[in-house]
């Protein structure tokens, strides 16, 4: 039995629904290549001698135009299109999410200690806030990949 | 919790996607249901009722 009203013109639920997913695959595309272009940024045009990837960050030097213009890009992709995303997302996207987050809260609370108890036993380089913050988004991808696959 | 949207949407012979965009939810959240992996909130699953035009518990039960 077909309800006559669906055919093959999407109903107002369904063309909604594809509209938000449209914008959140843009949106997530668009984050991309905005944190693509932090990194671009931040890697040809420091004036020091840091590496956002290896740890001596605080070596990084930039112009203050340049600088503010990262962190508002930052702010973008790591505090607005997320709490956009959030906002569009149903049930379940909110559960995955909230395994994903789950996951990036406990890597960096059990993560640290971990490695500066290693660091202090000679095994790893010292803690740094770039690792510490990479643990945390990799946790994150991994929590919300592992919660894709089993929810 | 066991449910039974699948037989439901079956009957009706809609799809998951076309039932998602009923709900106005990803065919993953419906799909997430329909294998008893996902509970919907309280307002999903009352929105899920009035498309069926059912109570809620003749539609989900934790006893199943």
């Amino acid at each position: 039995m077909t309800d006559p009203n669906l055919g093959s013109d999407p109903g107002p639920g369904e063309a909604r629904l594809r509209q938000r997913q449209r914008v959140q695959v843009i949106t997530m595309f668009a984050a991309a290549a905005l944190a693509g272009g932090i990194g671009f940024l931040t890697g040809y045009f420091d004036q020091g001698d840091g590496n956002l990837l290896l740890g001596d960050w605080n070596k990084l030097k930039l112009s203050p135009a340049l600088a503010v213009l990262i962190a508002a890009l930052s702010i973008t992709v790591f505090l607005i299109v997320p709490i956009q995303n959030m906002r569009k997302a149903d049930d379940y996207q909110r559960e995955v999410s909230l395994v994903a987050f789950t996951g990036g809260f406990f890597a960096v609370t059990a993560g640290f200690p971990v490695w500066a108890a290693l660091y202090a036993g000679g095994f790893v380089p010292p803690p740094h806030a770039f690792g510490v913050f990479a643990i945390a988004y990799v946790a994150m991808l991994a929590s919300f990949l592992y919660a894709r696959w089993k929810i | 919790m066991k449910n039974r949207l699948k037989v439901l949407r079956a009957e009706r012979d809609w799809s998951q996607a076309e039932l998602a965009g009923r709900l106005d939810v990803s065919r993953q959240a419906v799909n997430a249901i329909e294998t008893g992996k996902h509970d919907p909130s309280l307002p999903l699953a009352f929105r899920i009722a009035r498309l069926f035009d059912m109570r809620i518990e003749e539609i989900f039960d934790d006893e199943l």
